[in-house]
């Protein structure tokens, strides 16, 4: 049977693009690439308008904070480095923009490792991550050196994240079928890092063609092993799947290393293999294009900076009343409202959603409790909205407001239509700048 | 193409509305209407369709002449209007659940904000009024199969409810399982456990309501009447009779539950289920009136709020109380 955590909600996965092999989608004429895609401090462009760049050449670095650095998408000129909104709620931000040349050079300081994998040391592999940019892939977008280092010496056991909860989202279910052997090395890479002998992959059951893919992989490695998960929503979240597989509640206030493990999301540890064995930056990742606005659903291999634009334009335009374009997963993406945003480190999916999945009444608690019952966090949502509607901070804090995170299975279920982590958020934002001050 | 529109996430939502969940709950209500209107005769329906549309009424007036947002569209004030012409019996004059409707809607849940806004259970407060405004009416209970008129005011020889027989130390002249299928005086919707149950599984399945309030009810009532059974009665037969009948049913599964006045979390739930069967089973037993439904459930929905907050869940990872500072 498969395990699982308590409360979560069923939702309709609807996905149809599992099916949809992964495509290369050719990169277009320029490339926007914000210099923040990741959590932490943003980079600092080390290349200025007018400069020839090469495909994988550094463009924005910051050796002193943790961050990632930006490497070009294609090879070409720079045409121009402008301040823009942050598509993903960063703030301002600067992007470089490149105007591709279509030669698509690779830059010279791209080698594959000359050495034995097994011969590499730690801080080989740290920093090879690094510089190669990684951050983690499933959305959240940490910085993998930083989850490595500080997992150092703590963790026993490596999670790999292939729950991919989120509906509509295959990229990890297509990346697992296509290039398993991608993933398993990348995570034997992570297992050389960290001096760990058990590595986990977390798969929900309604991926079961790629568990059976990854089983017969790792059968004859005592090392490996692959558990099938409840297919629930957040079923992907750190948390939950500490306490499905090892029944570990991580202390509120703490990290997975804390209880031992580290989590790696599946497409994070292939571009690890990439980065480490062939010395390739993170230039591009798989997006799910979906939605039932968009003419053709795909799975696509996108150059980084590549514009929703030109996105639409590859997969046949828009059909029908588009009323949203989400970056991320419907359940805890990002609205977009500029078709010239582009694809960054964090885009597991592009959706192009009418108002179909959307209630249209007006917002009315009933004070129902589903809300409670289906928080995986435990918490009483149908009061932090309240308390939160009302600005009673403290009350907020009384019933654990920023243990929340955010996952939206509250306002999902809400038969009222109340937008209960709007109202969350607001609430977390307020305490969060009280605490600044 | 011209804008987008950008919100906070989820950007997907559960297909159930506030309106689905009540016409759900009218659903289930349903079998029981039906079959009072075979046991009572068609007054039953009269009854129940001039609650209906009455509570829907002063809705819709009140809204209007407030000048606030239309909400009859969500369906609970018709839900009110049909728990309401459940709890009443069906020979009432058609002007009481008027005067019930009027103080359930605007009284009990308008003048406090509306849905999810009002203290206590609308149906049940005004039952309680009628009971206590108009004691003769309410208690004036016919045999089943009786012929009453459709519209006109009755003039029938009350009899006695199997609660009131309890009540005065005799067994009820019904079979138990006649008051298990419903073939026994009472109000209009309470008197078929069969059917009643039957809608009461309909909202489980659909998980419009969950199994704790009334299980812990319903357990709390047996075991207290199997502790003090009724004299010269065997206990178990005891315990049927009183499972059976005054609406205990009817209140466990479509009163109590209801979300506004009720705990939101599980253990709230399972205190506020145990709490109204104590209550109930008190006033049963040591109070002046045959039937406890009505009070115990006003009693804990008045509790409601304080059950939440003493019975907050745990949460995931044991977050420290917060420090005040």
């Amino acid at each position: 049977m498969a395990i699982t955590f308590s409360g979560g909600i069923h939702v309709d996965g609807c996905k149809g693009t599992s099916t949809k092999p992964i495509e290369d989608m050719p990169a277009p004429e320029f490339v926007a690439l914000p210099l923040q895609q990741h959590i932490g401090a943003p980079v600092k462009a080390v290349v200025s308008a007018g400069d020839h760049v090469k495909m994988g050449q550094v463009i924005g670095r910051n050796d002193n904070a943790l961050s990632c650095p930006v490497h070009a998408s294609v090879s070409g000129t720079v045409e121009r480095i402008e301040t823009r909104n942050s598509y993903i709620g960063a703030g301002k931000t600067e992007f470089i923009i490149i105007k591709n040349d279509g030669n698509y050079d690779l830059c010279e300081d791209i080698k594959p490792l000359e050495k034995n994998v097994t011969d590499l040391t730690c801080d080989e592999i740290v920093n090879s991550v690094r510089e190669a940019g990684i951050s983690g892939m499933g959305g959240a977008t940490f910085p993998a050196y930083a989850k490595i280092q500080s997992a150092i010496g703590k963790a026993t056991e490596v999670i790999v994240n292939c729950a991919e909860c989120e509906p509509f989202i295959t990229a990890n279910h297509r990346l697992l079928l296509e290039h398993p052997m991608d993933v398993i090395n990348g995570v034997k890479i992570l297992l050389i890092a960290l001096g760990v002998h058990k590595a986990t992959f977390a798969i929900e059951d309604n991926k079961k063609n790629a568990a059976k893919v990854l089983e017969e992989l790792v059968a004859d490695d005592e090392m490996f092993s692959v558990k099938l998960l409840k297919t629930k929503y957040p079923q992907g979240d750190e948390r939950q799947i500490v306490y499905a597989l090892n029944g570990i509640e991580i202390p509120t206030g703490k990290l997975p290393a804390d209880v031992g493990c580290v989590i790696f999301n599946a497409e994070t540890c292939a571009s690890i293999y990439h980065a480490v064995v062939e010395g390739m930056p993170l230039i591009s990742r798989i997006v799910t294009i979906d939605g039932d606005c968009i003419a053709e659903s795909k799975n696509l291999r996108i150059p980084l900076g590549t514009s929703y634009r030109d996105i639409i334009e590859f997969c046949g335009g828009i059909k029908g009343n588009l009323s949203k374009i989400i970056n991320g997963g419907p359940m805890m993406g990002t609205a977009q409202w500029d078709l010239d945003a582009t694809v960054t480190k964090g885009t597991s999916a592009l959706l192009f959603f009418s108002d179909k999945y959307e209630k249209k009444t007006q917002p009315c608690c009933i004070h129902c409790g589903k809300c409670v019952s289906v928080c995986p966090m435990h918490l009483e949502p149908v009061y932090l909205s309240m308390f939160s509607k009302a600005s009673v901070l403290d009350k907020c804090l009384d019933y654990n407001i920023m243990s929340c995170m955010e996952c939206g299975c509250c306002s999902y279920i809400c038969p009222g239509n109340v937008p209960i982590v709007q109202y969350i958020r607001e609430a977390k934002d307020k305490i969060k700048a009280k605490q600044k001050k | 193409m011209d804008f987008l529109k950008v919100t906070s996430s989820p950007h997907m939502r559960h297909e159930d509305s506030t309106r689905i969940i009540m016409i759900d709950v009218i659903i289930a209500l349903c079998p029981a209407l039906i079959w009072a209107i075979y046991i009572f005769g068609v007054r039953a329906l009269t009854i129940t369709l001039v609650s209906v549309l009455s509570a829907v009424l002063f809705e819709f007036l009140y809204r209007l002449i407030m000048k606030k947002s239309q909400s009859i569209g969500d369906f609970s004030a018709a839900v009110t209007g049909m728990l309401l012409a459940f709890s009443l019996p069906v020979s009432v004059p058609l002007w009481m659940p008027v005067v019930g409707s009027f103080f359930a809607i605007v009284i009990v849940k308008q003048l406090y904000g509306g849905i999810g806004k009002n203290v206590v259970n609308p149906a049940l407060a005004a039952r309680v009024f009628l009971f206590l405004a108009f004691p003769s009416e309410m208690a004036a209970f016919t045999k089943p199969f009786e012929k009453l008129p459709i519209f006109a005011n009755t003039d029938i020889i009350a009899t006695a409810t199997p609660l009131a027989s309890l009540k005065e130390g005799t067994a009820p002249s019904q079979r138990t399982f006649d008051l298990f299928l419903g073939n026994n005086p009472g109000c209009i919707g309470e008197v078929s456990v069969l059917l009643l149950a039957a809608g009461a599984l309909y909202l489980l399945a659909r998980k419009i309501i969950t199994w704790h309030i009334p299980v812990a009810y319903i357990a709390t009532a047996a075991v207290i009447s199997y502790i003090f059974p009724g004299s010269g009665m065997d206990a178990v037969q005891y315990v049927i009779c009183e499972l059976c009948t005054g609406g205990l049913i009817l209140g466990a599964f479509f009163m109590a539950t209801d979300y506004t006045t009720s705990p939101v979390s599980a253990k709230g739930r399972i205190i506020y289920g145990i709490g109204c069967g104590l209550i109930t089973m008190f006033i049963r037993i040591c109070g002046g009136y045959p039937e406890g439904v009505s009070f115990a459930i006003l009693v804990m929905n008045c509790l409601a709020w304080y059950i939440d907050k003493f019975t907050k869940p745990r949460v995931f990872g044991g977050a420290k109380k917060n420090e005040k500072k």
